[in-house]
C-alpha cells in the first residue's frame, strides 16, 4: 500500500516535469507574441537559444566525461570559415554554414590527434591552450582574415518565401528567433539520437569506467574522437550561424572566453549526462544574466557564471536536470523492486 | 642584437620561473590545478597600480599590499578547494576556471577594462654594456627574481618547513606517517604561493599591460613550466623558465610581437603530446 503510494507520487512528479517541459516549449513557440515583439527580449532569447545549441554540442563530447575548455576554437573557425567564404567568394550562406562546420571538424581532428591520449585534467589544459593557436593565426593573417579589426558587413541569411508567406531571417529579430529555435530543436533531436545510438552508449560506458569499457570490446579511442568531431562540427555550425546573424566577426569576440566557458558552464550546470539539461540551463541562466544582473552590474555581470560553476561542482555535480532525473529514476526503481 | 635578445630572454625566463614557482608548489603539495593563478597575479598587479597611481605610494611599498591581497584571496581559495571531491585534479580545474571568471569580472568592475601600465621613470633608462643593452627594469626583474628563487631554494633545502613541504610533495601518506601535518602543509603551500604572486604581480604590471583578462597568458606559462619541470624541482623550473623566456624573445624578433601569445600554448601542447601522463606520470617513471 505504502509502496504504491511512493510510486504514484513519483509518477506524479514525472508527469509534472513533463507538463512543465511541454509548457515551456509552447512558451518558446509563442515568445514573440508574449514579448510584444520587443526587439531586445527577442535578441536575448535568440542568443540564449544559440548558447543552448553550443551547450548541447559541447555535451556530445562532455557525455564521455571529457571536459573541454576550448570549444571557442571550433566556434571561431566555423564563424571565420563561413564568413570568409561568403564574403570574399560570394557563396550563399546556406552553402558556407555547413562548410564552416566541416572546417571546425578539421580543427577538431587536429585537436584529437594532439590530445587523444590525454585524460581528465590534462585534456582540459590542452584544449585551453589550443584556442590560442587559431586565435593568434586569425589575428595575424591580415591578408586573409583582415586581422584584429575583424570583418564587417557579412551577408545575412536570405528571406525564406513559402507562397505568400515570407520570413526575413537576418533582418528581423522574429525571423532570427524562429530560425535559431528550429536549429535548436533539430539539435535536440540529433543529440537524442546520438545518446540512444551505439555512440551514446559507448560514451556512457567510457565515462563510467574506461578500462572496463575497453575490456568489453568498446573501441574507446574511436568513440572518443568521433564524439569530439561531432561536437566540433555542431559548434562550428553554431559559430557560422552567429557570424551571419550578427553579420560581423572579430578574433577577440569569436575566440573569446565567452564561447569557451559559457557553453561548458551551461552543460555542467544543467547536467552533463542528460539530453535537455544543457539547453534548459542556457534558457534559464542567460536571460537571468541579461535581464537581472546586466542592469545591476553593467561591467562585470558575467561573475554570475563563475559563481554558478563553483556552486554546481561543489553541491550538485550532476547538474540540476541530472539531479532531478536521477532522483526520479532511482526512487521509481527502488519502489518497484521492493 | 642577438645578445640583447638573449639577455632579455633570460631575464624574462627568470621572471617566468618566479611566476611558475607558486603554481608548482601549490600543485605539488595539494594536487590542485589553480587556473586562477594568472588572475591572482594580475590582481596583485592592479593593487600595486592603484596604490602607486591614486595614492602616490612609492613602488617599493606596493609589494606588501600586493602580498597581503594575494594572501587573502589564496587563503579563501584554499578553503574553497578543500571542499572538492574526487577527481580532484579535474574538479579543481573547473572550479578554479570559475574563480578565474569571477576574478576577471571583479577586476573589470573595480578597475575597468582599460589597459594599465606601471611606468616608473627611473626604470626606463638602462645600461649600455658593450655587447648588449640592459634596461633598469630588466635589471630589477632579474635581480629580484633570482633573489626570491634563491631564498625559496634555501628555505626548501635547509629548514624544517621546507623539508616537510618536500616530503609532502614526494609522498603524502609517508609524510603523514612521519608526523607531518599534511593539511597544514596545504595551507602553507597556498600561503607561500600567495607571497610569490604578491612579489611577482607588481613586477608584472611594470613589463606587461594590465587588463582584466590578461591572466590567461600567465596561467598558461605557469602550467607549461610546471609540466616541463615536474614537481618539487626548482632547478628544472628555472631551466623551463629560461627556455620559455628565450623562445618568446626569439619569436618576437623573428615573427613579430603578436605571435608571442602562441609560444606557451604551443609548448604546452608539445609537452603533453610527448608526455601524455602529465606531471605525475613523469614522477612514477
Amino acid at each position: 500500500m505504502r509502496k504504491e503510494a511512493v510510486v504514484s507520487k513519483d509518477l506524479k512528479r514525472v508527469h509534472l516535469v513533463q507538463a512543465a517541459l511541454l509548457l515551456s516549449f509552447f512558451l518558446l513557440l509563442l515568445l514573440p507574441v508574449l514579448a510584444g515583439y520587443s526587439d531586445y527580449i527577442l535578441q536575448v532569447f535568440t542568443h540564449a537559444l544559440l548558447l543552448a545549441t553550443l551547450a548541447l554540442a559541447w555535451n556530445i563530447l562532455g557525455s564521455s566525461g571529457a571536459i573541454s575548455l576550448g570549444h571557442a576554437a571550433f566556434f571561431g573557425v566555423g564563424a571565420y570559415g563561413s564568413a570568409l567564404l561568403s564574403h570574399d567568394l560570394g557563396f550563399s550562406p546556406w552553402f558556407t554554414i555547413p562548410l564552416g562546420g566541416f572546417l571546425a571538424t578539421t580543427v577538431a581532428l587536429i585537436v584529437g590527434f594532439l590530445c587523444l591520449r590525454l585524460r581528465g585534467a590534462y585534456f582540459a589544459l590542452a584544449t585551453l591552450a589550443f584556442v590560442e593557436i587559431p586565435k593568434v593565426i586569425t589575428d595575424n593573417w591580415d591578408g586573409l582574415t583582415r586581422g584584429s579589426l575583424g570583418l564587417v558587413g557579412l551577408p545575412g541569411l536570405p528571406t525564406l518565401r513559402l507562397g505568400s508567406y515570407s520570413l526575413d531571417i537576418s533582418g528581423s529579430p522574429v525571423g532570427s528567433y524562429y530560425f535559431v529555435l528550429c536549429y535548436a530543436l533539430v539539435l535536440v533531436l540529433v543529440v537524442t539520437l546520438i545518446f540512444r545510438s551505439n555512440l551514446g552508449l559507448a560514451l556512457q560506458a567510457i565515462r563510467e569506467e574506461e578500462i572496463a569499457a575497453q575490456a568489453v570490446g568498446i573501441q574507446v579511442q574511436r568513440y572518443r574522437i568521433l564524439s569530439l568531431l561531432v561536437s566540433g562540427f555542431f559548434t562550428g555550425i553554431g559559430g557560422a550561424l552567429y557570424a551571419h546573424l550578427i553579420r560581423y566577426v572579430e578574433p577577440g569576440l569569436v575566440y573569446g572566453l565567452h564561447f569557451s566557458a559559457i557553453p561548458m558552464i551551461f552543460a555542467i550546470c544543467g547536467g552533463r549526462f542528460t539530453i535537455l539539461g544543457p539547453a534548459l540551463a542556457a534558457l534559464i541562466l542567460y536571460p537571468l544574466d541579461q535581464f537581472i544582473f546586466h542592469p545591476l552590474v553593467p561591467a562585470g555581470h558575467e561573475f554570475l557564471y563563475g559563481v554558478i560553476i563553483i556552486l554546481t561542482i561543489l553541491f550538485m555535480p550532476s547538474g540540476f536536470w541530472g539531479h532531478l532525473r536521477k532522483e526520479q529514476l532511482v526512487s521509481i526503481k527502488t519502489g518497484s523492486i521492493e | 642584437m642577438w645578445t640583447t635578445v638573449l639577455v632579455s630572454g633570460i631575464t624574462l625566463g627568470c621572471f617566468y620561473t618566479l611566476i611558475a614557482m607558486g603554481f608548482a608548489l601549490i600543485f605539488g603539495v595539494t594536487h590542485i590545478f589553480n587556473l586562477a593563478h594568472g588572475e591572482l597575479l594580475v590582481l596583485a598587479g592592479y593593487v600595486a597600480y592603484w596604490l602607486w597611481k591614486t595614492l602616490g605610494l612609492s613602488f617599493v611599498y606596493t609589494f606588501p599590499a600586493a602580498i597581503l591581497a594575494a594572501l587573502l584571496v589564496c587563503l579563501v581559495l584554499q578553503r574553497l578547494f578543500s571542499l572538492l571531491s574526487e577527481p580532484l585534479e579535474l574538479n579543481s580545474i573547473v572550479v578554479s576556471f570559475g574563480v578565474a571568471i569571477l576574478l576577471q569580472n571583479g577586476m573589470l568592475f573595480f578597475f575597468s577594462g582599460d589597459y594599465r601600465l606601471i611606468r616608473i621613470p627611473a626604470l626606463s633608462h638602462g645600461l649600455h654594456l658593450q655587447p648588449f643593452y640592459l634596461s633598469y627594469a630588466q635589471l630589477t626583474l632579474l635581480v629580484l627574481s633570482l633573489l626570491v628563487i634563491m631564498i625559496l631554494y634555501l628555505l626548501m633545502r635547509h629548514t624544517y618547513m621546507g623539508k616537510a613541504l618536500r616530503a609532502t610533495i614526494q609522498d603524502k601518506e609517508a609524510a603523514a606517517l612521519a608526523g607531518i601535518n599534511v593539511g597544514a602543509m596545504g595551507i602553507l603551500a597556498f600561503a607561500i604561493g600567495a607571497v610569490l604572486i604578491g612579489l611577482a604581480g607588481p613586477l608584472y604590471g611594470c613589463i606587461h599591460y594590465l587588463y582584466p583578462t590578461a591572466g590567461l597568458q600567465a596561467t598558461l606559462l605557469a602550467i607549461t613550466i610546471t609540466i616541463f619541470a615536474g614537481i618539487g624541482r626548482i632547478r628544472e623550473l628555472i631551466l623551463g623558465g629560461w627556455i620559455l623566456g628565450l623562445a618568446e624573445s626569439f619569436a618576437v624578433v623573428l615573427l613579430g610581437a603578436s605571435w608571442r601569445e602562441m609560444v606557451s600554448a604551443v609548448m604546452l601542447l608539445l609537452l603533453l603530446a610527448i608526455n601524455p601522463q602529465g606531471i605525475l606520470g613523469k614522477e612514477e617513471r
